[in-house]
């Protein structure tokens, strides 16, 4: 067992039983913020809260990992070397854009619900793994193709046999990249309606509610930290 | 292709659509076929098909920018000259805004514009300048006024600049907080390898954690300090408002700013360090004659990056009353009013690629000199 | 004018660096540290300036104990000269080789003049590479201008840490040439560290060999090379080419004897009885003139030993 996983596992563990115990925490709260009727988040359940964070978050980052890959093999072609500079454009736009402008945006089309936070999140999870995609394929020494094609194998056997394998180190890191930033970019989502663990924020917010905002806060950071911890553990064997 | 997709979609999805009032839901409008749109149009269409062509070959890119402009222009005047015609015989309070047609085709132009720069290697300054220009002539020259954005852009002026000014105060606020820590935090993990591990652990996590989560966490603790002293109300400092945005966003920037300060001032190679010091430099001279001029592209591309995300990162400090163009958007978002909503976008997109031109125009100049 | 008492220096665990060595190069004498690399020879001379501080012993410069002294005021007093050159990369030559007599203060016409001056020194026209930038000088050009920079401010002592081992063999015997003559120019001390034997017997006045961080000889080459010399020191010359080492620590005109030599292939003044012997060899020579009026035969310089 590597190194790690312990303090991992030890996190994970206190976060679901953070989750579980949270809802019989009302004096706690109700003595932090002794103004408030109803301090203690109870509308929803933690763990439904937390189930549609991550479908939400996994979904959007499986998409983009398809989209990004499929566009990275697709760029790294012969034909495919001509859409280039249209994704060195996308990537100079995407930057200036933040991501509650797309929701925003979508917004009207697609109306309220998860469905606009879903296409933001994909556009911007797509980013690091096209990026990752290109730069791992390019990585690939030309040595390396020769003796392949010096072997006979066709193209796609070359690509999937070859090309890819050689690149997961590097696609694997823009896919954490991704998943990462899929998991916290959720949670703004929350404005557009979306049920997940930023949703107890909004709410708060938009009714005087420090302390809902308080509880979704600490959840959604350490979820987010769990992520990270725990993606960068899994890819560095 | 990209420029045959920008040409299809006014028709595929739509140039305008018109709608009773500002908030009632808007149905797709035909065309009005009048000649000034018909022109203009034809415009749109022959620069389109002459922008494919240039495309297509290494020579023409720069040609193929300028028609990219070209199209920009001709399509935003086709929407204007349309919207005007379809409200001659609408009622008062009725609004024509652009289609989803109109603002796919937007989005490809500029994804051509910026491609054709791209592909010969160059930032799309061209693009962007012509068309902001053609752009500002065509709003003065008042051949977009009908459309609905402009008109609750003109209904809602003095509210826009107040924002605009209002996230420029909140990103430069949090920038230079930022600087004032991110330096001397780089110039201390310099010399002391404990100091750089907590630096950089502190600004990594603070990256991770989603930004409407830091702000919500902020927001307890510094209402808290207010309660205890009083005395900060006074100076505007509480839970809600500017103080937790500014302190939040400044979080953010810490990871950019400082990790580049860092990585610009180890630019200068060891040996080079060890000549400077052996001829009787001073930490201190060795710093500022050694360290900083070499290091400084580096610095320049982490402040390029920091002020970027700190203009994106303002929008959202409206979530918790911190104002700025956030506001805007998030008001659009409650009454589910498309033009509302752009309102506050485009602004931050434009701030955001001026504060990016402007740094990298900095870059391009130390590049020159050195 | 610098003299090392019994320092050690230990980096860490394990062998020290430089163990309890003591060593004296005299005023205006060039003295050359030879080791191979792990001898602890840069870390002696880093000593001089203190960019390495000794574990133990002491380090005098012109008599001074230097740990007592403010470290950027010794520096500025010394010149430095390492392999990597190390010059600025965004500053001019000219910027370059005054840096020290910025530090110092200088007026600005004292300090163009004395940059002239220094080019001028070291072979390079002044109007074509003042305003040059690192980025365009060659590494023969770009070391000249390191050793102008550290000769700037004009201090008594010279400290050179393989200044020519990345050159080119032509290059750096040019260099070597160079050095010499501008030593002689100069007047200054210098301490000069090398791998190089023949580097290290061309340029020293007095030779210290270094292994493992102990002193292993020390004194002028001639007597180095004598015929008592060690095997440590035997194999560092290397076994075979020892007996021309030895020749090369040693003046033609010693073994010269009166005799009309007006024919005879002629050796440059101040040759050495290895250039005697390769002139020889390449002229098929049983003889060759070390004076108009006095040569040097075959026969005397293979029985002399």
């Amino acid at each position: 067992m590597r190194r790690g996983l312990a303090p991992l596992f030890f996190n994970l563990s206190a976060f679901v039983a953070a989750l579980a115990v949270a809802p019989y925490t009302a004096p706690l709260w109700r003595w932090l913020f002794p103004d408030l009727q109803r301090p203690l988040w109870d509308s929803r359940s933690w763990f439904a809260l937390l189930a549609e964070h991550l479908a939400l978050a996994l979904g959007a980052a499986l998409l983009a990992g398809l989209i990004g890959i499929g566009a990275g093999v697709l760029a790294t072609r012969g034909a495919g070397q001509r859409l280039r500079p249209l994704f060195d454009a996308l990537f100079a736009l995407a930057q200036a854009v933040p991501p509650i402008a797309v929701i925003a945006l979508a917004l009207p089309l697609l109306g309220f619900g998860a469905a606009p936070t879903l296409l933001a999140l994909v556009l911007y999870a797509v980013l690091p793994v096209l990026r990752a995609a290109i730069a791992g394929l390019e990585a690939v020494p030309p040595a390396v193709l020769d003796a392949a094609r010096g072997t006979g194998m066709g193209r796609l056997r070359i690509l999937a046999e070859v090309e890819l394998p050689l690149a997961l180190p590097v696609i694997g890191a823009g896919l954490r990249v991704a998943l990462v930033l899929a998991i916290a970019t959720t949670a703004v989502g929350a404005v557009a309606g979306a049920q997940c663990l930023g949703t107890p924020i909004v709410t708060g917010l938009a009714n005087g509610n420090a302390a809902w905002v308080l509880q979704g806060a600490i959840f959604t950071a350490w979820l987010a930290l769990i992520a990270d911890r725990g993606l960068r553990w899994a890819l560095a064997g | 292709m990209l420029a045959g997709l920008a040409a299809a979609a006014p028709f595929l999805l739509g140039l305008l659509s018109l709608a009773p009032n500002r908030l009632l839901s808007p149905r797709p409008a035909g065309l009005p076929l009048t000649t000034p749109v018909l022109l203009s149009i034809a415009v749109f269409l022959l620069a389109g098909l002459g922008l494919a062509l240039a495309a297509c070959r290494a020579r023409s890119l720069r040609l193929a920018e300028l028609l990219a402009v070209a199209m920009m222009l001709a399509l935003l005047a086709s929407a204007g000259m349309a919207a005007e015609a379809l409200l001659r015989d609408a009622s008062a309070s009725a609004r024509a805004m652009p289609a989803a047609g109109f603002w796919m085709s937007v989005l490809l132009v500029c994804l051509a514009g910026g491609a054709a720069a791209a592909g010969r290697g160059a930032a799309p300054s061209l693009f962007w300048a012509a068309s902001l220009l053609g752009g500002s002539a065509l709003l003065l020259g008042g051949g977009l006024e009908s459309l609905s954005l402009l008109k609750e852009a003109a209904a809602r002026g003095p509210e826009i600049r107040a924002a605009l000014a209002q996230h420029l105060a909140l990103s430069g606020g949090a920038f230079l907080l930022a600087l004032l820590v991110a330096g001397p935090a780089a110039l201390l993990a310099l010399r002391h390898p404990r100091a750089e591990a907590v630096l950089m652990g502190v600004a990594n996590a603070v990256q991770v954690v989603p930004s409407i989560a830091l702000f919500g966490l902020l927001m307890a603790p510094l209402g808290a300090l207010v309660a205890f002293f009083p005395v900060l109300r006074t100076w505007g400092i509480g839970g809600i408002g500017p103080a937790p945005a500014v302190l939040g966003i400044a979080a953010y920037l810490l990871l950019p700013l400082a990790s580049s300060f860092l990585a610009g001032l180890r630019l200068a190679p060891p040996a080079l360090l060890e000549a400077a010091a052996g001829q009787g430099m001073t930490d201190r001279q060795i710093l500022r004659a050694v360290r900083l001029p070499m290091g400084a592209g580096v610095m320049l591309g982490g402040l390029r990056l920091a002020a970027v995300q700190a203009v994106g990162l303002a929008t959202l400090a409206a979530l918790i009353g911190g104002g700025g163009l956030g506001a805007l958007i998030f008001q659009g978002i409650g009454q589910l009013a498309a033009d509302l909503i752009l309102l506050g976008v485009l602004p931050v997109v434009a701030l955001s690629l001026a504060a990016d031109a402007l740094l990298a125009g900095a870059q391009t100049a130390l590049g020159a000199r050195a | 004018m610098i003299r090392f008492e019994a320092v050690s220096r230990r980096f860490g665990q394990g062998r020290p660096a430089v163990d309890r060595v003591t060593l004296e190069v005299p005023a205006g004498q060039i003295g050359v540290l030879l080791g191979e690399s792990g001898s602890g020879k840069s870390t002696l001379l880093r000593m001089a300036n203190r960019l390495v501080e000794p574990d133990a012993g002491r380090v005098l410069v012109a008599g001074r104990d230097i740990a007592g002294q403010p470290v950027e005021e010794l520096r500025r007093g010394i010149g430095y000269v390492i392999q990597s050159v190390g010059l600025f990369p965004h500053w001019t030559v000219a910027r370059n080789i005054a840096t020290v007599p910025r530090l110092l203060g200088w007026e600005a016409s004292r300090i163009a003049a004395r940059v002239d001056a220094l080019l001028r020194l070291v072979n390079l026209p002044p109007e074509e590479f003042r305003d040059r930038l690192p980025a365009e000088l060659s590494g023969g050009q770009a070391q000249r201008i390191g050793l102008a920079r550290a000769l700037a401010a004009d201090p008594p002592l010279l400290l050179m840490d393989e200044p020519f081992s990345a050159l080119d063999p032509g290059t750096r015997r040019d260099l070597q040439a160079e050095l010499r003559r501008i030593h002689a120019e100069t007047g200054k001390t210098i301490l000069f560290v090398t791998h190089d034997v023949e580097e290290a017997l061309v340029l020293a006045d007095r030779l210290a060999v270094l292994d493992h961080g102990r002193l292993l000889a020390e004194g002028v080459p001639r007597d180095l090379l004598a015929d008592g010399a060690g095997p440590e020191i035997r194999r560092l010359f290397g076994e075979s080419g020892l007996a021309l080492h030895r020749l090369a620590t040693r003046a033609a005109a010693a073994l010269a004897t009166p005799g009309d030599a007006a024919s005879l292939p002629a050796l440059p003044e101040g040759a050495t009885q290895k250039d005697a012997l390769l002139l020889m060899l390449e002229q098929g020579a049983r003889a060759v003139a070390v004076a108009p009026d006095a040569l040097l035969r075959w026969d005397d310089l293979v029985r002399a030993r």
